[in-house]
Formats: structure tokens, sequence, C-alpha cells
């Protein structure tokens, strides 16, 4: 009884890690501060919301926003999956890829404009201009367009209104394009926080921050561009120490490949060119592009594009299979590609392989397994970090800097949480428990538990940690005795049991007995953290033995009803005395009987003990119904119901203890 | 180039200083405690919104296959001049009971041919002469659009008359 002091274990799971102490900008307004990634193919918005970044649903229903702009003949301005739509009516003027162009001269980017079918102009200083029906824009205002669609649908979304923001540009960009990237927030009426690189965004995204001094690898590959980037961090300051890339290089290429590949086996085998009807080669791109993520995760899969086209013999069918093998094959020198890139980027920073200590992917494309094979071929071995979805980690990292930013996030966004499960040990020796796995503190949580025996005067709480059904199979923090419980019968005491965690990870257990006001706890502390791995093997553990488990708890619970059903029905037999028809009272006993018999049995037959326990349930509702001439009080307080099992209450008995022998 | 997320100020040492750093720190304390209960206010209103949605969503993907399939009945039907009627029947048969599947879902087809091309509805795969329409509407259908209820579920790709 009273107080003991054991080992109990928060784990600390952090966003943007800073040391507490002074604080940054003074608290602002109400309003949320967003991370927009802002690509070349395609934007993605976050924003830190509770402390957890969330990804921005936009107002098509998508995470991702196309960075396409459309200016129609009607006088519109569409933005997004909408721009897209038309593009193919309206070339011309509908801008994609800005990103290639804001912030630069026009002489340095005459390759670029060979590529696109919107003109390009030179402006005055030799800047970059677009001419769109007759007038004249600049990248920083095609660039506003989409800003400004971000913001909006971030609004709607979020409910509030959307003013800051924090814009990622990538590691390369000279001043002249961040200047122009900010410029394009404020043309679109946003307060921009900060510019920040994009791979010290997916750093962020990682907590990589809060590392005292590391060495971090980003290897972006994305939809048409690969960028890779060497980053020092040390007490929460970014370096960019070189990058290198292939601003032509993404999965793009890889659905391309495919795509003629499979063209060129069907005009081998039909003789026509998918590729020259616009409409088959659509539906064999979109194919393709399914295929590829597919075979990011099976061996094989199978291209099916019935009707496909046509000729005088009749209509003509695509079925044709693809194995990741044939895949990598047909992709391997655009993989090849990426060597180049990461060993200068090495060389460009001075260090080795082998100096890399934290190596981040960013980029769908970057989920092929041949992708990640040179990875870590190229990392030695380095294992790397992709918990955060690749599409989105630079958005998330955005928003992450954001928050900091915005004052909202007081630098640390620490968020606790109880790695195991906690719980007591009830009736049957099985683990009840009250506090979830990955449950967020401080937390506290109460439930009701009543006594096993007649007469019970004592109840002992013993505080079990584990992911196991059976209490021996758990941990025991720790345990103690509420005594001084007026005897009653059996499940009619009412005991609290409180557990309380606070915000730095200490237990408290209470037990109250609701009758006398008598309480007793235990303080359990958590110094000594449980490992990751030791955590990871319990819950291993778990859903190895989950199927056994779960058995034996129905085991536990199955006798447990049945004794208690056997139990209150006898109290019946007892109260009713007389008034209960002969045949019912020898049924009743009858049962009872058996169900007695059955639990003291070491493995009883569990589905017949349910039977019997609802036979005898039948029994009780019939015995209540019948008139009576006083209502069985019995000892304790509180009228604990008879002719119901416990689960009939409002006040929930969850189980009931045993005093400890 | 660097990028920080360092903290300004400096701590105060005792004294009416100290006694303003507490008041500061109370201050942002109580800030950010109703922000976080206002996130969580807000995130509660927008679960309930998406759990609205949510029995839709996880049924989007197999929906959007379904529609796969519908395509291609579609397709078989531009063919299906040399074939034999009662085998022809028979599939509209099938596919009759394809579309009655998806509108019990509620996902209805509409029509775009004649219509004037609208992005939020249509996809222009491209331009095509013709003497039934006029410029700017859509020509030809070569994959029906669907709804889901009151929104979009897949724009209908089309040619558009010059």
């Amino acid at each position: 009884m009273g107080q003991t002091t054991r080992k109990h274990s928060a784990r600390t799971r952090s966003e943007a890690r800073r040391d507490s102490g002074p604080q940054f900008a003074p608290i602002r307004s109400m309003a949320k501060a967003i991370g927009i990634d802002l690509g070349t193919t395609n934007s993605v918005v976050a924003v830190m919301e509770g402390g957890q970044p969330t990804v921005i649903i936009n107002s098509e229903g998508s995470r991702l926003t196309p960075s396409v702009v459309g200016f129609t003949k009607t006088g519109e301005r569409l933005v997004g999956q909408l721009a897209k739509r038309q593009a193919v009516l309206n070339a011309e003027n509908t801008i994609y890829s800005v990103k290639r162009f804001i912030g630069r001269r026009y002489s340095e980017v005459q390759a670029e404009v060979k590529n696109v079918p919107y003109k390009v102009v030179p402006g005055s200083n030799d800047a970059v201009r677009f001419i769109i029906q007759g007038k004249e824009y600049s990248p920083e205002e095609i660039s506003a367009q989409i800003l400004r669609k971000l913001a909006e649908d971030a609004t709607k979304y979020l409910g509030e209104k959307v003013t800051d923001a924090v814009i990622t540009v990538p590691a390369y960009f000279n001043d002249a394009q961040r200047q122009a990237t900010k410029d394009a927030g404020r043309i679109a009426g946003l307060n921009v926080l900060r510019i920040i690189n994009e791979p010290t965004a997916a750093s962020l995204a990682y907590g990589l921050d809060k590392k005292k001094n590391e060495t971090i690898m980003v290897f972006d590959l994305g939809g048409g561009t690969f960028d890779v980037s060497i980053l020092d961090v040390g007490d929460g300051v970014f370096e960019v120490r070189s990058t290198s890339g292939d601003t032509h290089l993404g999965g793009d290429d890889f659905d391309k490949r495919l795509v003629d590949y499979v063209a060129e086996e069907f005009q081998r085998e039909q003789g026509i060119d998918l590729r020259k009807d616009r409409q088959a080669l659509q539906r064999l791109s979109e194919a393709s592009e399914k295929a590829k993520i597919e075979l990011s995760s099976v061996l094989e899969t199978t291209i099916s594009l019935p009707f496909i086209t046509a000729d005088s013999n009749g209509p003509k069918h695509l079925e044709m299979k693809i194995t990741r093998a044939k895949f990598e094959q047909l992709t391997a020198d655009l993989v090849e590609r990426c060597v180049g890139p990461v060993k200068q980027a090495l060389a460009d920073a001075k260090i080795k392989e082998s100096d890399i200590e934290e190596l981040i992917l960013v980029g769908g494309a970057t989920r092929m397994p041949a992708v990640q094979l040179l990875v870590r071929r190229l990392t030695g071995g380095k294992e790397p970090n992709q918990s955060v979805n690749p599409d989105e980690v630079v958005a998330v990292g955005a928003a992450i800097q954001a928050g900091v930013l915005a004052g909202e996030v007081k630098g640390v966004l620490l968020l606790d949480v109880t790695p195991l499960s906690l719980g007591l040990e009830t009736l049957g020796g099985v683990m009840t428990k009250l506090i979830e796995r990955n449950t967020t503190i401080p937390a506290r949580k109460s439930e009701t538990f009543s006594t096993a025996e007649d007469n019970q005067t004592a109840v002992d709480v013993k505080v079990l940690q584990g992911e196991r059904e059976l209490a021996r199979d758990n941990r025991t923090l720790g345990n103690f005795r509420l005594e001084g419980i007026r005897p009653a019968p059996r499940g009619v005491p009412q005991v609290e049991v409180t557990f309380d965690i606070d915000a730095n990870g200490i237990l408290t257990v209470t037990a109250k007995d609701k009758d006398t006001g008598k309480e007793q706890k235990i303080t359990i502390s958590g110094s000594t953290q449980l490992s990751k791995e030791d955590i990871d093997r319990m819950v291993k553990d778990a859903e190895a033995h989950a199927a056994e488990d779960r058995r034996k708890r129905e085991e536990v619970e199955a006798r447990n009803s049945a004794d208690s059903m056997a139990y209150q029905v006898e109290r019946q037999l007892r109260e009713l005395g007389p008034n209960v028809p002969a045949n019912e009272k020898a049924r009743a006993e009858q049962l009872i009987g058996e169900i007695r018999d059955a639990i003291k049995s070491p493995s009883p037959d569990i589905a017949r003990l349910r039977q019997m326990t609802s036979d005898l349930q039948q029994i009780a509702y019939g015995l209540t119904s019948a008139p009576r001439t006083r209502a069985a009080g019995g000892g304790g307080n509180g009228g604990q119901g008879e002719g119901g099992s416990s689960g009939s209450q409002e006040d929930i008995i969850d189980a009931e203890f045993r005093e400890a022998s | 180039m660097a990028a920080t997320t360092e903290d300004e100020g400096t701590p105060a040492a005792g004294g009416v200083p100290e006694k303003n750093q507490l008041q500061d720190e109370l201050r942002r304390e109580r800030e950010m405690r109703l922000r976080a209960l206002a996130d969580f206010d807000n995130f509660r209103k927008r679960i309930e919104r998406e759990r609205a949605d949510a029995a839709q969503t996880g049924r989007r993907d197999i929906v959007l296959k379904l529609l796969d399939l519908a395509d291609n009945f579609d397709r078989a039907f531009e063919h299906a001049g040399e074939a034999p009627a009662s085998w022809v029947e028979g599939l509209q048969s099938i596919r009759r009971k394809l579309l009655g599947l998806l509108e019990s879902q509620g996902v209805t087809p509409f029509e775009s041919l004649g219509d004037p091309f609208n992005p939020e509805r249509h996809e222009a795969i491209g331009t095509v002469d013709s003497n039934e329409y006029e410029p700017g509407s859509v020509a030809e259908e070569l994959q029906r659009g669907y709804r889901w209820g009151d929104s979009l579920l897949r724009p209908a790709r089309v040619r558009v008359a010059r």
C-alpha cells in the first residue's frame, strides 16, 4: 500500500525540437501560417494543427495542385487541375513549369524556351516575360496565381484566413530567383515569412534540426527534376555544402520509357503506332504510370487496354505483361544518370560517402526499388529516412518552419505518448487496459471495478504495462492494496480506479472506494526510457501471440460470465424462495451445477459454457418478470442489479478484483 | 547559404525583470493553450465534415475502377456492329447492371456532347473539325464523365470543335 516509486517511460515524439528558452517573434494574430512546396510540376501545401503537420486538400479534393496557369478566351484565369484540362486547347496561353523561368535572365533560359508551346520573350534588363493574349506577364505574376489559389484553398479547408507562408525553393536558387519567389508571394497577397531551401525543409520534417552535428544528403527525384544536396546541421542551423542534379530527369522519364516499349511491341505485332493516336496515347500513358507505381510493390503487372484502337480488320486490344525486371532494364540508364550528380555533390562538399550520416528521400520516384538500391549503393548502405510521404515531405517541413516563425509553436513541439498500454489485473488473470498505447499525454482515465468474492474487504491493484491479454505476460509496474471495503456481495462495491499520467510521464494510479471514500494510490515515474527495441519487441510479441491471447482471454471472460451468472441466479433463487416454480428452480440449479463443474475443469468447452450461460440468463429474466414481494437489496449500496448482467448498468462495472491470496 | 531557426532574446536575472519574464511566459502559455484548443475544435469540426464523406472516400478507388470497366463496355459497343444481335443484347444487359450498380452508389454519368467546353467538367485531349457542333463545344466524347452526388468524380474526356 501507499507510495511506491518505480520506473515507467514516456517516449518522446518530437517534430522540430529546439532548446527551450527565450522565444521568437511575439505572439501574433490568430492567422494560420502555411508551408508551401512550390514545385515545377506540382505544388503541395501543409499547415501545423495542434502541433502536427497536415497536408491541405485543395478545392478539387487533391493533395497535389498542378503548377499550371491557363488564361482562357473568355478572360478567365484557371489554376491547377482546371488549367491542365484545357491545356491542349489553349497551349499558347497555358503556362506550366514556370519555376524554370522565375528569377532568371532570358539569355540563360534559351533551351527551356524551345521546349514550351507558350511565348517567352525578353523584357527589359533581359528579364523573362510571357506573352499571353497580347499582354506581358512576369514569371512572378504567374507563380502568384498559383500561390493565390493555394492560399484560398487553404483558407477554405481550415476555415480560417491564411495570410502567412513559408515557401521553399531549390538549394541552388540564386538571390534573384529567391527574391522573385518572394515577390510572387507578395503579389499573391501573402506575407512570406521566409524562403527556405527544399532540402532543409525535408530535414526539418524528420526533426534533424535537433541533431548536434550531422551531415545530411537529400536525394530528390521528382516528376521532372533531380536534385542532390549535401547539408550540415548543427544547433538548429542548416548549411548547404553542395548541390548537384539534373534539371531534366524525373519520374516522367521513366513513364515514357514504358510507353515507348509497349507502343513499339504493339506496333511490331499489330502494325499500328499507338503514339500517333492522341486518345490511345493518353490511355497508354496513364496505364504505364499506374504500372510503374505497381511495380514498386509487386514483381509483375499487366497493362490491359481493350479496344485501344482499330483497323480494317476490326478492334484491337492491348494486353501486355510487364515484369519489374523488364521495367528496370528499360530504365537502367535513367537510374545510372543519378550517379554522376551524387558523386559530384560529394566531391564538391569534399566528403566521402561514408561521411553521410543521414539520408533523406524526396519525390515519388524514390519509391522505385531500383532507385532505392542505387541510393543505398552510393551512400555505403545507409538506411534512408522515408517515413514521411516523399511527395509531401518538403511541404511538411515548410509547415513546421511556418509554425515556428508564426510563434504558434514555442520552439519545441513535444508530444509525448505512452509507448505501451497501461492497465491492471482483473479477475481471471487478464489485463484490463485503461490507457491504450500511443495515447498522447497528459492523459487520465477512470473506470469502476468491484470485488470478486462475497464479503471481500480489500482489493489489490496490480499496475501493468504491455500489450498481451494475460496479466502475467505483461510487465508489472507496481501494486498496492485498498482496504476497508464494507462487506457486501461480490460485484456490489464500487471502486473507482484512475490512471493519471502527467506531462512528464509520471503515472499515478488511484483506487477509491465510492462507498467509504477511502483511497490509496501509487506513483510510478519514468526516468529510464524503454528503448525503441524493447517497445518494438513487446509489440511484435503481442502480435505474434494475438490469436492465442485472444482465445485465452475469451476463455477467461466466458468463465467469468458463467460464474457471475451462476452466482446471480443462485442469489435470485435464494431471495425469491418459494415464489419460484419448482421446475424453473430445478432447471436453474441443474445449469448452475453444470456451469460450476465446467469452470472447475482446466480447459472447458467454451462454446458450451457460453450456451449454458445464455440459457441461465433466460431463466434469470423469467424469474425477474415474475411478481415479487420486495426488491432484493443485499449488502452494498446503490442497489446493484440482480437478474441482469452487470453490463446493463449505467455504472460500468468492468471487471472484478480478487483479493490477492 | 544558411537557414537558421534560432531564438532571439536573453533570459533576465532576478527581480522585476524576472517577474516580467514570468508574466510574458504566462501570457504565451495561455495563448498557446487557446491555440491548441482552437486547433482541436477546428480539427473536430473538420473531422465531422470528413466523416460524412468518409464512406465515400473509402470507396472512391473501387468506384474509379468500376468507371474504367464501364468505359471498356462503351468502347466495346462502338465496335458491336458485326457481332450477333443476341450476343450484343447480353452485353447490353451486363452494362446496364454495371451502371445500375454505380447509380445505387450515387454515381451518375453526365452528357457532354454539344455543351460548351467547361474545364470544370471536361478534359480536352484535342480539337476536331465539326459541322455539327459550334466551335468551342464538345464535338466528341471519348470517355464519359461521372458525378458522385453533387461533385465531379471524373471529368469527361473530349475533343472540342475547332
